[in-house]
């Protein structure tokens, strides 16, 4: 336990001290919200065939899928430098396992996700008029936890396994574009063009945001979402074995 | 229960990589390190050195062959021996991210030292290695060397029977270089186990109770450095200081075929196996060959043994 409350006190020594995360993980998506989102809110309108809400409330789920999914890849990020600069080999000989060390990583992971998911929700509610479905509080905390770990095992694997840090970058570049736009993250997936669309089901960030959005606004149909809830947990365990298997081979 | 810090037995390390022949990094190595010693690992690049270490301190796992740290085996108890080992890698790891001070208290944290006493403790390990007036930068804003001394640093934060340190004076300057070798004498004084690997030879001649010479992951030699200079009895260390180096000088040295040859400036600087009789005739006729500031003739040092033995592992 102390081993694991360390690897946290080390993750959040390094966050709160650094503003530049606290920009990307917490403030970064929570402008996407107050500044894409309402600008197409009120710009270009919305409509979407069995949804009346506006695009502010529609946009939620997406902003929280964001803020999990980039803060998943900031923190892979730092995996990818311990690994860089020696720490990872440095942490290798201290008094912890390497689960303990993945584990306090994605459980500081969670925790930031949980207290961005707040504040933006908090925010939605307050400033845009968001109207909540409160019975999909426990969805979006299990939505938020599960989806954040998840996408952090999948990060993990690239970080663990890539040496170069210009392939790093443009790997985690490559997915942030694909995986954020090819999905249902900004727009419904149903009026898009069919090879557009099939890539979306594909996107296990469409899985998240789906149950991200039938948790806040009640939007989606409740079969569709257990369906996709199930295929991201799928998605998380084999990203784990994954970002574990590639642990256990760093020498 | 053994007597013995550190006890390797028939280790192997094997690595495999596709496409390629495996390489045998260590190859049957066995050795003891007796408590409150320091123990020098010593060899050319590639030698193993470093993939002994990695077994040693849990970082890697051996092909076969066991190893010991305080008794923990390094597989089978991989945390134990953790809790008994603090150690300065060869890459530099620092936190970036982080102050000096955090750094130091960070790393204290994961051995279970906090609080006030773990900040006290910070102060004074920053004050010795020079590092208090930088304490609240960040590492990533300090020079590569100062990076070195904040990762050397840090295993002065805990008290672990045990030290490793892996080419640790890397990136020091000379007067910070003595400064963690006097460390480490009296860590030694305190009980404390140390094993180093190093490149300079001087450091260890200077720092090692006891010494194993290794070559494509095997020993060489083994002993302190008495036994191990009556490995190269018959070799000799001459030095001479010109006002002007004679002109053909080297290379009618080089004739001799001697283990190490250096001539920088005016000053010829070789080391040669052959008889007392015949350095004392090569001295004489190298007296008489232009104007002598200096001269010195000495026994074997750490050096020429090396040379001598990884020569003779050539041949």
């Amino acid at each position: 336990m102390s081993a694991l409350a360390a690897v946290l006190h080390r993750e959040a020594r390094i966050r709160a001290t650094n503003v530049t995360f606290i920009f990307w993980d917490i403030l970064y998506p929570i402008a996407y919200m107050l500044v894409f989102g309402v600008g197409v809110n009120h710009a270009l309108g919305f409509q979407v065939a069995d949804l009346s809400v506006d695009y502010d409330s529609f946009f939620l789920a997406g902003v929280l899928g964001m803020a999990s999914f980039g803060i998943a890849a900031n923190t892979s990020w730092s995996f990818f430098l311990d690994r860089d600069n020696g720490m990872f080999q440095e942490m290798l000989t201290y008094p912890l396992s390497r689960s303990s060390y993945l584990l306090g990583k994605v459980l500081f992971n969670i925790l930031v996700a949980i207290g961005q998911a707040i504040v933006t929700t908090l925010l939605a509610s307050a400033l845009l008029g968001v109207r909540l479905n409160p019975g999909g509080l426990p969805l979006l905390v299990a939505a938020v936890t599960i989806g954040t770990a998840g996408w952090f095992f999948f990060y993990a694997i690239f970080a663990l396994r890539l040496k170069r840090n210009d392939a790093f970058n443009t790997v985690t570049s490559v997915f942030y574009f694909v995986f954020l736009f090819a999905s249902s993250m900004f727009y419904p997936v149903e009026p898009l063009p069919q090879a557009f669309r099939i890539a979306a089901w594909l996107n296990p960030i469409t899985w998240q945001v789906d149950v991200l959005r039938f948790a806040t606004i009640g939007y989606g149909n409740a079969a569709a979402i257990t369906v996709e809830s199930a295929a991201f947990i799928v998605f998380s365990v084999v990203s784990f074995g994954l970002a574990q298997r590639a642990l256990w081979k760093q020498e | 229960m053994s007597t013995a810090a550190i006890s390797v037995t028939n280790l192997v390390k094997t690595y495999a990589k596709r496409g390629q022949p495996p390489v045998r990094a260590v190859d049957g190595l066995s050795f003891e390190v007796a408590r409150g010693s320091i123990f020098g690992l010593l060899g050319p690049n590639g030698a193993g050195k470093s993939t002994t270490l990695k077994v040693l301190t849990t970082r890697s796992r051996p092909t076969s062959g066991a190893a010991a740290v305080l008794g923990h085996d390094v597989v089978a108890h991989a945390l134990d021996v953790r809790r008994q080992i603090s150690v300065v890698i060869q890459e530099n790891a620092a936190e970036l991210f982080l102050s000096v001070r955090d750094n130091l208290l960070t790393f204290a944290r994961f051995h279970g030292r906090t609080g006030p006493a773990a900040r006290r403790r910070a102060a004074e390990v920053m004050e010795q290695f020079g590092l208090a007036e930088e304490a609240g930068r960040k590492v990533m804003d300090l020079s590569g060397g100062f990076r070195r001394r904040v990762q050397v640093a840090k295993m002065l934060m805990i008290e672990t029977p045990v030290m490793f340190l892996d080419e640790f004076s890397t990136g020091m300057d000379p007067l910070l270089k003595r400064s963690v070798m006097d460390l480490l004498r009296r860590e030694r004084g305190a009980g404390r186990t140390i094993v180093l690997t190093t490149q300079i030879l001087g450091e260890a001649e200077e720092l090692c109770d006891d010494i194993l010479i290794m070559n494509r992951g095997r020993q060489v030699a083994r002993g302190d450095l008495h036994t191990l200079k009556l490995l190269s009895q018959g070799v000799y260390e001459v030095t001479l200081t010109y006002d002007r180096l004679p002109e053909g000088l080297v290379s009618e040295l080089e004739g001799r075929s001697p283990l190490r040859l250096h001539a920088t400036g005016n000053t010829v600087e070789l080391a040669l196996r052959e008889s007392e009789e015949q350095v004392l005739a090569l001295v004489g006729d190298l007296l008489r060959r232009g104007r002598v500031l200096r001269v010195e003739v000495g026994g074997a040092s750490l050096e020429d043994i090396f040379v001598d033995l990884m020569q003779k592992e050539d041949a």
